[in-house]
């Protein structure tokens, strides 16, 4: 059925497909999407009292990361990892570790990483706001029963607040997949994909073969094969809601 | 309560057709203006002409604008009824809205200034005015004209350009140190060495970054001083291979045992590196020569070309007349302006470009690039290597020499990928 007639094969792509950019993107959720989601709520649990020295102040830093421009946080992140500059290479510099006293952009070894660790900060916001919202949710009677029961820190943790923030946990999960799948600003503006395309992430080599080579046939099947990856966190998200 | 709703009704009809023409009809908009015109027998006449709004596209903004508004203004006072606005937005911005805009047959300026291959590249589908009745060629410094013609058409008016033409110092900074610029090859080397072992200095070299062509800019002097301009031509026709002996001798013998003996730094950000080039971190920058117009004192610059060197980059700003203009002869008008009477306006300002238009003479240039221009003069000419080729390889290009400038071992993967990359014919 798949004739010439019904489907141009020639034009069909021949290169090898961007595994580069595909591997960078799985790379780039195994890290991200963790410790966004596990900082927010450890940072969300911490925080929660209003009598922790300045809780408001460390959540508004923390949350800035959400409001400022991506455009604004791939600077921000291209500066702090810059040598000379940067916090980041000066800490290592005076922890003694050389090799990372670099501009982590400019080195294919560190490229990657270095927006990855830039997109935690700007990321970390949602999902402690997220987790925020959730346990001022759960009602102060449960922990006060856990209590009675002799419940310790962590069984209260274990039992009461981590199922009830189930729902919330989805959500957060989902959002950051979604996220972390369709990046581009920040990698545009901190490294370009580079350096020898180390940071290439899917959406970014969608941008280059649609306005640089002004290939729109190979653009299409990027944004086809980053639709379809987007479909399986949204599929779940909706199907774990209808369930919760 | 009827005239009501119908005097409100009324009100919004007036309000859509002022909106209306608020947001979309700003070339449209044709007031009378009167025009008093002198001639030889001092009669004056006075006559009443339509007021053209021509929209410019263009990538300046700051300073640059600053010295290009001088054209503008120019322009206008030779042309009282034609009014130019001008919009900033960067070539890589247009490169994603224009071919969808073209599409449709709609432009979003009269003239916009462009990359050339991108220029002949919209030429050849049939989007772009003939500029050949505006345009002579042999006005023109030979080459010039040739990334943007195609079948013998002339699809983009050129206007001044930048040269690279080598590394830049401070005249105070040698001076303190006891520096000579050098006249071979071997003495580029040890000035380099002595750089280096100057306490508070970085590294000899600064590299730019953030923006691709930093780096691209070193390469080609490199391959112009050591290969010529011939070299660089066959390059971008693809006619020499990036692994061609020729080219690799460049790359291994002169430029990777400079980058391996750390005299270049690792790439940071192109104008913070002014900054710190010019406080004196490092004690050489490769640029253009708009450098001249970003310093504090353009008078304490100094230029080092490679010695031997064959051949300079010569890029010029292109401008461009799509078919879909409302006003054609109003924009041709003026890509003829700023193609010739426009280039001797601009070189007399801080632009730091040199004319591409031969009627342009020395002394109509800004003070500091007097001497710039002279030197640029003496040696050939060549077309910039990446902006010609263009397209996907132009990023690919920018991409493997920041690799290559962090890890000169990888020279082979990195030669490799620039032939493997290379458009096919």
């Amino acid at each position: 059925m798949l004739s010439k007639d019904i489907i141009n094969l020639d034009r069909f792509p021949k290169d090898s497909p961007p595994w580069g950019a595909l591997i960078h993107n799985a790379v780039w959720i195994a890290i991200h999407l963790p410790t966004t989601v596990f900082l927010g709520l450890g940072l969300a649990i911490l925080l929660r009292k209003r009598e922790v020295f300045g809780s408001s102040i460390i959540k508004s830093i923390i949350f800035l990361g959400m409001v400022i421009p991506m455009i604004v946080g791939g600077l921000i992140i291209r500066f702090l990892f810059e040598r000379g500059a940067g916090i980041i290479p000066t800490i290592f510099g005076k922890l003694g570790i050389k090799s990372l006293e670099i501009t982590w952009t400019a080195y294919p070894q560190t490229a990657l990483f270095a927006v990855i660790l830039g997109s935690i900060w700007i990321w970390t916001g949602f999902s402690m706001l997220m987790y925020s919202a959730g346990l001022a949710s759960i009602p102060r009677d449960y922990y006060e029963a856990a209590l009675i029961d002799g419940a310790t820190k962590f069984q209260m943790f274990r039992y009461v607040t981590w199922p009830l923030l189930k729902p919330i946990t989805v959500v957060v999960v989902a959002m950051t997949l979604l996220w972390d799948l369709k990046i581009f600003d920040i990698v545009y503006v901190a490294t370009g994909g580079g350096p020898g395309g180390a940071s290439m992430v899917l959406a970014l080599q969608m941008w280059d073969y649609f306005a640089r080579a002004l290939n729109y046939n190979y653009a299409a099947v990027v944004a086809v094969l980053l639709t379809l990856l987007t479909i399986i966190p949204a599929t779940w998200l909706i199907k774990r809601r209808g369930s919760l | 309560m009827k005239r009501l709703l119908t005097l409100a009704l009324l009100g919004v009809v007036l309000m859509s057709v002022l909106s209306s023409g608020c947001i979309g009809g700003t070339t449209q908009t044709q007031t009378p203006v009167t025009k008093t015109v002198t001639e030889k027998e001092t009669i004056t006449k006075t006559e009443t002409q339509q007021q053209i709004v021509l929209k410019v596209i263009g990538p300046w903004s700051g300073a640059e604008l600053d010295a290009f508004m001088e054209v503008i203004k120019a322009f206008e006072r030779e042309h009282p009824n034609i009014k130019v606005e001008y919009k900033t937005y960067r070539a890589e911005d247009l490169a994603t809205i224009l071919p969808l805009q073209f599409e449709s047959g709609d432009t979003p300026a009269d003239v916009i200034a462009m990359w050339g291959w991108f220029i002949a590249e919209m030429g050849k589908k049939g989007h772009l005015l003939d500029l050949s009745s505006v345009i002579n060629p042999d006005e023109y410094i030979p080459g010039i004209l040739d990334p943007v013609t195609v079948a013998g058409k002339i699809y983009g008016a050129p206007f001044t350009a930048a040269a690279k033409p080598g590394f830049w110092y401070r005249k105070s900074f040698f001076k303190e140190h006891g520096l000579e610029p050098p006249k071979t090859w071997d003495e580029f080397v040890e000035l380099l060495a002595k750089i280096q072992k100057i306490p508070g200095v970085k590294t000899p070299i600064v590299s730019g970054d953030s923006v691709g062509w930093p780096l691209s800019d070193v390469v080609e002097h490199f391959i112009l001083t050591f290969g010529g301009r011939d070299l660089q031509l066959k390059l971008i026709k693809g006619e020499v291979k990036w692994e061609d002996p020729q080219v690799r001798d460049i790359f291994e013998k002169r430029l990777v045992p400079l980058l391996k003996a750390g005299y270049f730094s690792e790439p940071i950000e192109w104008t913070s590196a002014i900054d710190l080039w010019w406080k004196g971190d490092y004690a050489l920058y490769f640029m253009g020569t708009w450098i001249t117009g970003m310093v504090e004192d353009p008078n304490d610059l100094g230029l080092i070309s490679l010695p031997g060197v064959k051949a300079m980059v010569i890029a010029p700003d292109y401008f461009m007349v799509p078919k879909y203009t409302r006003h054609p002869k109003e924009a041709l008008e003026l890509a003829k302006f700023l193609a010739t009477k426009g280039q001797k306006i601009h070189v007399g300002t801080k632009s730091g470009k040199l004319a591409t238009w031969r009627n342009v003479s020395i002394d109509d240039y800004w003070e500091p690039m007097k001497e710039v221009a002279k030197i640029v003069s003496e040696v050939e000419s060549a077309p910039d290597l990446d902006d010609s080729v263009g397209g996907e390889w132009q990023k690919v290009f920018w991409d493997q020499l920041k690799l290559l400038w962090v890890q000169p071992d990888r020279l082979d993967e990195v030669l490799k990928t620039l032939d493997e990359k290379f458009p096919k014919k």
